[in-house]
């Protein structure tokens, strides 16, 4: 009788969990296909040829899969060569001749040193705060509201800061005109300013990991703080920081406004010139665009996976048992 | 020359919380001294003091003759074991445990020459290549002792290092302990919260309660004269039996308590204890289960082995507890009578706490 009864109340449970598991990865389901359908409609107009960008009823695959539309590589060799040999360019586009190269050194360029330089003054911030308790209890906290200006709010002023103060100041004081407009180093600045409290805030979670008695171990046997730092705490929070590089390398990458305010025509990064390719007499020029889109996305999708791993091993590393 | 000396060391933390009300102590040089207390009695903060990671708000501390309030933990001449262990994750048992002489730039090959001494000392030979996380719970203990005695520290300090290890493991690292004090000859001050890993281990213990000291002085010297009821209860296992009530001497001397009345010979009764509210400590080994004395009822048997705990009541549902030889056996429900030895009686204030002699 129990038994039966057990039994029963078992399968019960078990069919409930089945139903809440269907339930579950289906809505997940769902919820990645509306995440997805963009960017599978960005890689498809990315191989279409200017025909097919906006037929209706619309190409969903290419024929050799059966789909209406012929694929080719037409977009990826205008964006790759120089603009201006394809036909269907405009002329604003043309006479400025560029290739997507000179976008994708500057965003690497931009992107990359001010990903580095962030991680390693936010680090030390972290360290400190979490160490030394530097800025008070609440510290922490209100490093992530700056966070909660609006972008724009910041790009105006900087743009007032970076045409019209530097320049007459350094005028005035040095007898050269430094304008920060439009150059590498200005918008750097930005962007480190700006992700600056994520990488404290992420930093700290992977610092609070380590327990201070193993820093006071090493100190006890007489290392200093410096070499304590070096063999003991960069190497623990290692992980960390590359998790922390990929994060802020990846918002760097895909940054607009800033970049639309500050820089070109010097500078111009890789979603700025995807802005680009559009024009008023000719409208969007929607393969090109989408092949950029798609050589934006592909390396942030890569380390994406990338970090995804590294988050596994960067938030789990174990100290020792407590 | 390792000597400490710890004179009015006062810790405060902010204006309200006093961790540490002045601590006087003097370790002598290759003494085994155990701090023991409840938890939140100001002994990891005594350490962590000693250690130079907390800087005492007032008094002094001495490690030999040398003032040592404003020196870097590094520049003390200590050793010391974590609590956690604390052993560096990221490095093999050998690099953990070379560190010490890594930090001093000592040459490659005394560095492999000297772990690999320790490594025999400490019977982990095996485990050089291994990293921290593949090591037992017994195995890390050793690697954190290897790497601490590495450097031959004159002062070893011990937070509570035995706290993370299983029962058995942890009886028989108590002795291995011992027997590295005997080999080293250096001062050891161990911090733990277990009476039974203070009485087995130490020298001189000292015990603190609420920042305060309560007592200093032998294993057996704190286990039979207890300086009050805090230090009584808190050694000894099973607790002592503490009675309140009242010495009555009309010629004979009685103890009155509200369930009994017993008599005790004068002698051991100390003057200052007469007529005034006392609390009467009584080890569970110092009372007698026999034909005469006070009547009580037998509640519930506990049998150790070798003795039996018989734990009674008399009058209210108050259990006293007396050790017995196992050969007796008692079941609950019995009637028994039961008296106390006489040199086995403690008595303390009712209500300062302080042991009445």
């Amino acid at each position: 009788m129990t038994n039966d009864a057990n039994t029963r109340a078992e399968m019960s449970f078990a069919k409930r969990y089945n139903l809440f598991f269907w339930f579950r990865h289906a809505a997940l389901m769902l919820w990645a296909l509306m995440i997805m359908f963009p960017i599978f409609w960005m890689i498809s107009t990315s191989f279409k040829d200017s025909g097919d960008w906006v037929t209706w009823p619309p190409n969903w695959f290419p024929s050799f899969i059966g789909g209406g539309y012929e694929p080719t590589l037409h977009n990826y060799q205008q964006i790759f060569t120089i603009v201006g040999h394809g036909e269907s360019l405009s002329r604003e586009v043309t006479e400025q001749a560029f290739t997507i190269w000179g976008a994708v050194r500057d965003s690497m360029v931009v992107s990359s040193i001010s990903a580095f330089i962030a991680l390693l003054l936010g680090t030390f911030l972290a360290y400190s705060i979490s160490r030394f308790n530097v800025g008070g209890k609440y510290f922490r906290y209100m490093i992530l509201t700056i966070r909660m200006v609006p972008p724009i709010i910041i790009a105006i002023p900087v743009v007032m800061y970076y045409a019209i103060l530097i320049p007459f100041s350094t005028q005035a004081v040095l007898g050269i005109r430094i304008s920060m407009i439009d150059t590498y180093v200005g918008l750097c600045l930005l962007y480190i300013a700006t992700t600056l409290p994520f990488v404290i805030w992420m930093m700290l979670n992977f610092i609070e990991e380590i327990p201070k008695t193993i820093e006071h171990a090493a100190q006890i046997m007489g290392a200093g703080r410096i070499y304590t730092l070096r063999r003991v705490v960069m190497p623990l929070v290692a992980p960390g920081m590359v998790v922390t590089f990929l994060f802020i390398f990846i918002l760097n990458w895909s940054e607009f406004l800033l970049a639309l305010t500050l820089t070109q025509p010097n500078v111009i990064t890789l979603p700025i010139l995807l802005n680009k390719f559009q024009s008023a007499m000719e409208g969007r020029l929607y393969g090109p665009q989408a092949a950029i889109g798609t050589v934006i996305t592909v390396p942030v999708v890569i380390l994406g996976v990338l970090i995804q791993k590294h988050l596994i091993t960067g938030f789990s590393f174990g100290t020792i048992r407590k | 020359m390792a000597s400490i000396t710890l004179q009015k060391l006062v810790k405060k933390f902010g204006e309200t919380v006093t961790a540490v009300a002045g601590v006087d102590l003097d370790v002598s040089d290759g003494e085994f001294m155990v701090v023991v207390g409840p938890s939140g009695c100001g002994k990891t903060t005594t350490l962590n003091m000693i250690s130079g990671f907390e800087e005492p708000t007032s008094g002094t501390m001495l490690i030999g003759d040398r003032v040592v309030n404003h020196l870097e933990p590094g520049d003390r001449g200590l050793g010391m074991v974590f609590q956690d262990l604390a052993l560096f994750p990221h490095m093999t048992v050998f690099e953990n445990i070379a560190f010490g002489l890594r930090v001093d730039k000592t040459a490659d090959t005394e560095v492999k020459e000297r772990v690999s001494k320790v490594a025999t000392t400490m019977k982990i030979s095996h485990l050089l290549t291994k990293k921290p996380a593949q090591c037992s719970g017994g195995e890390a203990q050793r690697v954190a002792l290897a790497r601490t005695i590495i450097t031959e520290p004159q002062v070893l300090l011990m937070d509570e290092p035995l706290s993370s290890l299983d029962a058995k493991l942890r009886i028989e690292m108590r002795t291995e302990l011992k027997r590295l004090h005997e080999e080293l000859k250096s001062t050891f001050v161990y911090v733990t919260h277990d009476q039974a890993e203070a009485m087995t281990m130490a020298d001189r213990i000292m015990v603190m309660e609420s920042g305060y000291v309560q007592q200093i002085d032998t294993p057996l010297g704190i286990y039979r004269k207890p300086t009050n009821q805090f230090v009584g209860t808190f050694f000894g296992q099973p607790t002592m039996n503490i009675i309140p009530g009242r010495i009555e001497n009309s010629g004979s001397s009685n103890f009155v308590s509200e369930q009994f009345e017993l008599g005790i010979a004068p002698d051991s009764v100390p003057g200052s204890a007469l007529g005034k509210d006392i609390n009467l400590g009584v080890r569970s080994e110092n009372v007698t289960i026999g034909d005469e004395g006070a009547s009580g009822e037998v509640r519930l048997i506990e049998p150790l082995g070798d003795e039996t705990l018989v734990f009674f009541s008399c009058g209210n549902e108050d259990f006293l507890v007396a050790k017995v030889d196992a050969e007796r056996e008692f079941s609950p429900g019995d009637n028994i009578r039961f008296s106390f030895q006489p040199g086995g009686m403690h008595f303390f204030d009712a209500e300062s706490g302080g042991r009445l002699e």
